[in-house]
């Protein structure tokens, strides 16, 4: 999949705007804080219907407006039947005291998470770090972007589950509230978590199984170093029968009004030889580990998903130093990675490095929110 | 908007603060009230206030009726060996007029969902089990919207039926009712309830 045009309204700080990328290479160029990322964004909302790290849709609009609104042009580029190139037209569309819309083709979607995993896309920035540093919350995130990505039913069961998980934890604290206990109706969430889990769990480990080769070596790739890291999967669901485990925790989630077991407790232990990386890892080690997470999360999706997904890659040089940029960008390139997004601070540092390479790509100069041609 | 009387003013107003009237359509019916016959408001607001003043609910069903027993209960005709189920009478209302339904009633009030405050306790489900005591119920269709609230609502229903001597089944889910029973064409309400299907309690 690729966005050959996309028009602004009130986004971030953009009051209006219009552009029409390469299908290969793009650098978004210009002083920090011009917008250069909020670009990136705009992206990333038409493909996943909100703003990258779940900024509040309030906070998207530009400031002293009141909506806004974006729109995508792409062209669909099916892997298997290479000949068959169709346009779809993406909107999105945000105002004061009504739903959030998101159309395809001018027909709004029932239900957002329709559109998920229609246009795959990676997204890389600076604060991926918070990834190893952050609690399992970031983690989970990344697994479930990921497989949301690539599996209908994956987010079908994610969004049962996590629905049932609230209404067990609004009983836990009304009970708490009215010091009454219905056995009966927390036997009945259980039942109702024990399916989706069960198919959460499955999916979340067969996806780290064939993900750790690919990580592991994107990360040999980009870092010179010769330490073994590891990423593993943590969860309750392996040590086994979840309506037991739900059953011996139910005095524990009784007392502490939350369910304190299931999967939405799962994590994934980051490793550097045999210790934990947030613990023992250098800066630059965590750096180029969450940056292979990417990058493989990257080259799985390409695998499994039938198009090519779209990489946005937010301040590179902040990751890494200019040599290892001009690895990078020569693994993307040679590797056959689909359509490109780059933000750099300086004008001519990423120009240099490609113009090493025989590639098609367009530079854009953005400052205060506009294109400057 | 100027009115230069406040008997039409206050009219208006009373008209607009009714949900989905706006200020231009209450002017519009008050305009109309004051050219019609005095009898025309009188017999309007009579109609209104006696309905506000008598309307009841039926101590047995839940469903609204003019008396202490609504139409469906006191009617000897209905067949009492099935029940339906429903969220709210709106329900009631869009099974009646599929004119395929002979059977009884049960309003719950709602659906089971701490997150809005409503636990079992808030619904009609004890009545619902005391009447199937009594009654003679020989199978109970859960017509409950197809969300995750609604499958909790019947699977707790369910299990506290599983000793009694009733059959519970449910309309089939999927036909395209919108989510919510009140906005189903006819059609496809009568035919799901027509072809309901037996109800399987999970991990049974
Ligand atoms: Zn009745």
């Amino acid at each position: 999949m690729k966005i050959q045009g996309l028009k602004l309204t009130q986004f971030k700080n953009y009051d209006s705007g219009q552009f029409v990328f390469s299908e290969r290479l793009n650098c978004f160029v210009g002083k920090n804080g011009m917008g250069k990322t909020n670009l990136l964004d705009a992206i990333y909302y038409l493909c996943m219907c909100k703003s990258h790290r779940g900024v509040n849709d309030r906070n998207v609009v530009k400031h002293s407006t009141e909506f806004f609104r974006l729109e995508g042009y792409f062209l669909n580029e099916k892997k298997i039947e290479k000949k068959s190139k169709s346009k779809i037209k993406i909107v999105a569309k945000v105002q004061p005291g009504k739903n959030k819309e998101i159309e395809k083709d001018d027909v709004a979607y029932q239900k957002l998470s329709e559109h998920i995993g229609m246009i795959p896309v990676v997204i890389i920035v600076p604060d991926d770090t918070l990834m190893a540093t952050e609690g399992s919350e970031e983690r989970r995130r990344f697994l479930d972007n990921t497989l949301s990505q690539l599996d209908g039913d994956y987010l079908k069961n994610l969004i049962t589950y996590n629905k049932i998980l609230k209404q067990r934890n609004s009983a836990l604290k009304k009970f708490a509230e009215t010091r009454s206990f219905n056995a009966e109706l927390v036997d009945i969430y259980d039942q109702q978590l024990i399916g989706p889990a069960q198919v959460i769990f499955e999916k979340r480990k067969e996806f780290i199984n064939s993900f750790r080769p690919v990580f592991k070596e994107f990360y040999q790739d980009i870092s010179s170093g010769q330490e073994k890291i590891d990423c593993i999967y943590s969860s309750s669901l392996k040590y086994g029968d979840f309506a037991n485990q739900l059953k011996e925790s139910r005095e524990k989630d009784r007392i502490l009004t939350r369910t304190t077991c299931g999967i939405h407790k799962d994590d994934l232990v980051f490793r550097i030889e045999t210790h934990l990386l947030r613990k023992f890892g250098s800066q630059g080690q965590l750096k180029s580990y969450v940056l292979s997470m990417k990058l493989a999360q990257y080259d799985f999706l390409k695998k499994n998903h039938i198009s090519n997904p779209i990489l946005l890659m937010d301040d590179i040089f902040d990751k890494l130093d200019e040599g290892r940029v001009q690895q990078l960008i020569k693994l993307i390139l040679e590797k056959n990675f689909g359509q490109v997004f780059i933000t750099d601070t300086h004008e001519n540092r990423v120009e240099e490095i490609i113009k090493n390479f025989a590639t098609d790509y367009k530079k854009f100069y953005i400052e205060n929110g506009e294109l400057k041609e | 908007m100027n009115f230069t009387s406040k008997l039409v003013q206050e009219s208006v107003e009373a008209f607009s603060s009714l949900p989905g009237i706006g200020k231009k359509s209450a002017l519009r019916l008050v305009l109309y009230l004051m050219n019609q016959p005095k009898e025309t408001t009188h017999d309007f607001t009579a109609a209104l206030i006696n309905m506000r003043e008598n309307i009841k609910t039926c101590s047995n069903c839940h469903n609204i009726s003019d008396t202490e027993i609504c139409g469906v209960c006191s009617d000897p005709r209905r067949d009492r060996s099935v029940l339906c189920v429903v969220e709210n009478i709106r329900d009631v209302m869009a099974i009646e007029d599929t004119g395929q339904y002979r059977g009884m009633y049960h309003v719950l009030g709602g659906v089971i969902s701490p997150i809005e405050g409503i636990g079992p306790s808030d619904l009609n489900i004890n009545s619902l089990e005391s009447r199937l005591e009594k009654e003679e119920t020989k199978e109970v269709i859960m017509a409950v919207s197809p969300t995750i609230e609604g499958d909790t609502t019947i699977f707790y229903i369910s299990k506290k039926l599983k000793d009694m001597a009733v059959k519970v089944s449910t309309i089939a889910r999927g036909v395209s009712f919108g989510g919510e029973l009140e906005y189903a064409d006819e059609l496809t309400l009568g035919r799901s309830i027509v072809a309901r299907i037996p109800y399987q309690i999970k991990g049974e």
